[in-house]
Formats: C-alpha cells, sequence, structure tokens
C-alpha cells in the first residue's frame, strides 16, 4: 500500500517536472556597429513599438522579429519587453494601416535572425543565449 | 450588380505585391488587407438586401506603401475600395497620403507633423476602421463608429501636429488636426439633415484632437477625442431648404484594459448638432446625443476568440424614446435609438487568415443605413443581424 503511494507520487512528480516549460534565457542582440552597449526596459520597448527609430548616433534602428506564435517570441515579449504579444501586433497594426509608421521585420528562424542581425547596419533582435555568436553583440537591458 | 474593375486590379497588384514583398529596396514596405462578408437579417436591410435573404454586398480591400526615407521622414498612402449596400460602391479611392516629419525625437519624446490625406484620431479604432485583423468584430460598435458617417470621419486633407512622450508614469500620445472633411455624400446629408437631399453639404475647416495615455506598458488606455466640425449647406434652385449651417462637436471618452487573455473596452459619445438657417420645412435646432458601448474579448488560445457587446445609441438626449419626434415628423420613434447586443466569435486561422462570425439583436432603427431602408416607415423595431467574414492580410 505504501509502496504504490510512493510510486504513484513519484509518477506525479515526474509528470508535473515533464509539464514545467523550460525557462527561455532570451538575449537582445545587435550588430556590432550599433554605438551602445545597454538601454533601458522603456527605450526597448519603445523600439520594438516601432516608435523608437534612431540609435543615439542617429543610425536608423531596425528591428527584427520572429512571428507572433513563436515560442521565442511570446518569451521575450513576456520577459524582456513585458508586453502581451497581441499588444505589438495591435501598436504595428495601427502604424502600417494609417500611414504613421511601419512594421518590423519578420523572420522564420533563430539563424535567419542571428544572421540578418549580423549583417544589417543599426539592427536589433533576440536569441536564445545558447544561439549566441561571435557576429552579433549582446545588447543589456537595464 | 456593376463590379468596377478597379478593385480587380488593386487585388491584382496585391498578388504580385505579396511576391515582390521580400525584393523591396532598404526602408519599402507593402501591406494590404482584404475581406468579404456574408449578411443576412430577419427584418431591415444592412448593406444590401439582407431582410430573410443574404447578402454579399460588404467587401473591403485595401494595399499600402511606405517610405522610411530616414528616421525622420516618412511616405505612405493607401489604396482603398469598400462595398457596403446602397452606402459604398466599392470605387477606388486614395484613404490617405501622408507625410510624417519629425521634427524632434529623442528617447523619451517625439514630436512631428503630418501632412496631406491624413487618418483622424477618433476614439480607439478609427484610424484603423476598415481593416479586419484591426478591429474587434466584424461591425465595429455602431454608437461610436457610426459608419454612416464613415467616409466623412476616416480621412481628410489637412495638418496634424503629434507629440508623444514616454515616462515612469505611462506613455502619452497628443495629435491635433485641421482638415476639411468630405461631407458631400447621401450618407452624410442623412445623418445631419433627415435623408438625402437636393443641394449639398460644403464643409468648412474642422478640428479633431486625441489625447491617448497608456499605463503600465499599455495595459490600461485612456483617451479623450474632441471634434468640431463646421459646414454650410448650398440649396439647389427650389430647394425647399435655405443655405443653413451645420455646427457638429463630439466628445469621446475611451478606457481599455488588456490582460493576457482578455480585454474590456468602453467608450462614452456625446456629440452636439446646431442645424440653423434652414427655413421652416426643416427642425433647426440644438440636439444633443450620446452613445455607449461595453465590450469584453476573452481568447481562448492564440487562435480562437469570444466577444460580447452591449452598444446603445440615442438621436436625442431630451427625447430618447422618440415619441416627440415621431409625433413632429410622422417618422418612427425607434429611428431615434438603438440598443445592440452583439456576440461574436474570431479564428485566426493563420497569420494572414481570419475568420469570424456574429450576431446582433437589435431594439431600434438608429443607425441603420439610409440607402438600405429607403422608406422608414417600413423598417422594424426589434431586429436580428447574423454576419460571417473572412479576411486576408498581408
Amino acid at each position: 500500500m505504501n509502496n504504490s503511494v510512493t510510486v504513484l507520487l513519484r509518477c506525479l512528480i515526474v509528470l508535473s517536472l515533464m509539464l514545467i516549460k523550460p525557462a527561455w534565457a532570451v538575449q537582445v542582440i545587435t550588430n556590432p556597429d550599433v554605438p551602445v552597449s545597454g538601454v533601458s526596459q522603456n527605450a526597448l520597448r519603445a523600439m520594438f513599438a516601432m516608435k523608437l527609430l534612431q540609435w543615439p548616433d542617429g543610425r536608423p534602428v531596425r528591428v527584427f522579429v520572429l512571428p507572433d506564435d513563436n515560442p521565442l517570441h511570446r518569451a521575450f515579449c513576456k520577459e524582456k519587453l513585458e508586453l502581451y504579444p497581441y499588444q505589438l501586433r495591435q501598436t504595428w497594426d495601427r502604424l502600417v494601416y494609417s500611414g504613421t509608421g511601419q512594421a518590423p521585420t519578420e523572420v522564420d528562424s533563430e539563424t535567419e535572425m542571428l544572421s540578418r542581425v549580423a549583417r544589417t547596419p543599426g539592427a536589433i533582435g533576440y536569441v536564445r543565449n545558447s544561439r549566441l555568436n561571435d557576429a552579433v553583440r549582446v545588447l543589456t537591458v537595464e | 450588380m456593376k463590379i468596377s474593375p478597379f478593385p480587380l486590379l488593386l487585388l491584382a497588384c496585391m498578388t504580385s505585391a505579396v511576391q515582390a514583398a521580400d525584393a523591396l529596396p532598404d526602408g519599402v514596405q507593402l501591406h494590404g488587407f482584404a475581406s468579404q462578408s456574408v449578411i443576412g437579417t430577419d427584418h431591415n436591410n444592412f448593406f444590401g438586401n439582407t431582410q430573410n435573404s443574404v447578402s454579399l454586398g460588404f467587401t473591403e480591400l485595401g494595399a499600402n506603401i511606405s517610405w522610411r526615407i530616414n528616421p525622420s521622414v516618412q511616405v505612405s498612402a493607401q489604396a482603398l475600395s469598400r462595398r457596403a449596400g446602397n452606402t459604398d460602391n466599392g470605387a477606388l479611392r486614395i484613404d490617405y497620403a501622408t507625410l510624417d516629419l519629425t521634427a524632434y525625437a529623442d528617447e523619451t519624446s517625439r514630436y512631428g507633423v503630418y501632412l496631406g490625406k491624413i487618418k483622424n484620431p477618433y476614439g480607439l479604432y478609427n484610424e484603423t476602421r476598415d481593416v479586419a485583423f484591426a478591429r474587434p468584430s466584424i461591425l465595429l460598435p455602431q454608437s461610436i463608429y457610426f459608419d454612416r458617417l464613415r467616409n466623412f470621419a476616416l480621412s481628410s486633407p489637412g495638418v496634424g501636429l503629434y507629440a508623444q512622450h514616454n515616462s515612469a508614469f505611462g506613455d502619452l500620445s497628443l495629435q491635433v488636426s485641421a482638415v476639411k472633411p468630405d461631407a458631400g455624400n447621401d450618407e452624410s446629408e442623412s445623418a445631419f439633415l433627415g435623408r438625402p437631399r437636393a443641394g449639398s453639404i460644403d464643409s468648412k475647416t474642422s478640428y479633431v484632437g486625441r489625447a491617448l495615455l497608456e499605463r503600465d506598458n499599455g495595459r490600461f488606455k485612456l483617451a479623450l477625442t474632441g471634434l468640431q466640425v463646421n459646414a454650410n449647406y448650398q440649396p439647389t434652385i427650389g430647394d425647399p431648404l435655405l443655405a443653413g449651417k451645420i455646427g457638429f462637436t463630439s466628445w469621446v471618452i475611451s478606457a481599455q484594459y488588456n490582460a493576457e487573455n482578455w480585454v474590456l473596452t468602453s467608450e462614452y459619445a456625446r456629440g452636439r448638432i446646431n442645424d440653423r438657417g434652414f427655413g421652416p420645412f426643416f427642425l433647426n435646432g440644438v440636439r444633443t446625443g450620446s452613445s455607449y458601448y461595453i465590450q469584453g474579448t476573452y481568447m481562448l488560445s492564440p487562435k480562437w476568440s469570444l466577444l460580447n457587446r452591449y452598444d446603445v445609441s440615442y438621436a436625442d438626449n431630451s427625447d430618447k424614446s422618440g415619441t416627440g419626434f415621431q409625433s413632429i415628423t410622422g417618422l418612427p420613434a425607434y429611428s431615434r435609438f438603438a440598443k445592440d447586443w452583439t456576440a461574436g466569435v474570431t479564428y485566426n486561422a493563420s497569420r494572414n487568415w481570419q475568420l469570424r462570425g456574429e450576431l446582433h439583436h437589435v431594439d431600434g432603427t438608429f443607425w441603420l443605413p439610409y440607402g438600405d431602408n429607403t422608406h422608414p416607415a417600413n423598417t422594424t423595431q426589434n431586429w436580428n443581424m447574423w454576419l460571417l467574414q473572412a479576411a486576408y492580410r498581408f
């Protein structure tokens, strides 16, 4: 009796551990030519909302994102911007269909994100910590 | 049914634009949208002959191009074709053609000017009211986004000043525009003068402004809109109406709360129409109308969401039941108010495709389009409407 309860409990613990989502450990990345190494969360949010359009030296900001339903995009919105993905989509739709702004460039994968950010001057994007390489720079968010 | 070739041309351009979008020069973007609805009613007509029938009379098509020349200058233009029963014939028009000049920008502020044909800031949804994906439902709440005044309110030639400021307290955006709205259409004439008239309405310089405060990363939004429209009526020879003047003032308060899985939205408007100098064959005078809605959206999953809304409009606050109006004009009392219960479901099939279904149970005919119901005596007070819509965007 005691044994079967223990087995059952163990099964439940293993099952619940399997259900816990892994933390994404998202890093914000920029093209190496970007003149800053850190930004405030407000500034980061304004860049991804396509409202802050230039770096402090006047260079245009080029924003890259993954599709709305991509788990990494959802994690980035929540962890780094503290926004829900649908809020960003509403903001971009308003800009795009009222003639008052533009949408960010959407890429299909982290691999494409890394290569586009690495070769586009002024680019900003995000990848998982484990995917970082030397062609991009990490931007710290205060 | 006469089909204009322009929407088809627009659709063809859109299709090739989707393929070309990847090859565009730096800073240039192309976007577009299309929707087709199916509408049926048990009484009255809405966007076509819908009474105990089915209408395909509601179609929206649009495509835009924008060029961000540098962080301070953007040019954008959007072409639009809209069929909506007898109120809109699908003719291609320029929705906006805007030059956006930023005079100053830093990490927390941005100030600038919009020039050209610009979108009017009005409430939460006006600027993107023709884009199915940017609306919560197939039809926007008619209390605030009265489709009869749509062409009039949507966009106008003019100048708009804007200011944005981000702080720890919240993000504040202001826009004030001086514009010359388009009032020369049958639905605007019906809204201001009871029905289409022989003469024409010629608008003068009008003003619209909105202050929007977003708190807590945009979770809470609060907006105040003010609108002042001035217009003159130009009678024709033998017109029973004299050269009158119309003044229309409207205030809208908007509030929205965005949670992870649900959104609660409410807007309240108060509009004052001042018709004067139209002579003895018209009900001159001042009347104040009011309207509001409360709307809840619940996102079951990223693909499915549900909507529920209660939407109320009164043409005249001092005669909400319309009985006073009926005794003077002989027209139905219920044409002076509308109370609409709406339930809707949205399925986001993919990034580009969306399907919607919607039911309306309406008491009153205040916002029923005149063009689809030219004999007010033949309308019915209590009526039901269903709509289905498929929408595409890129």
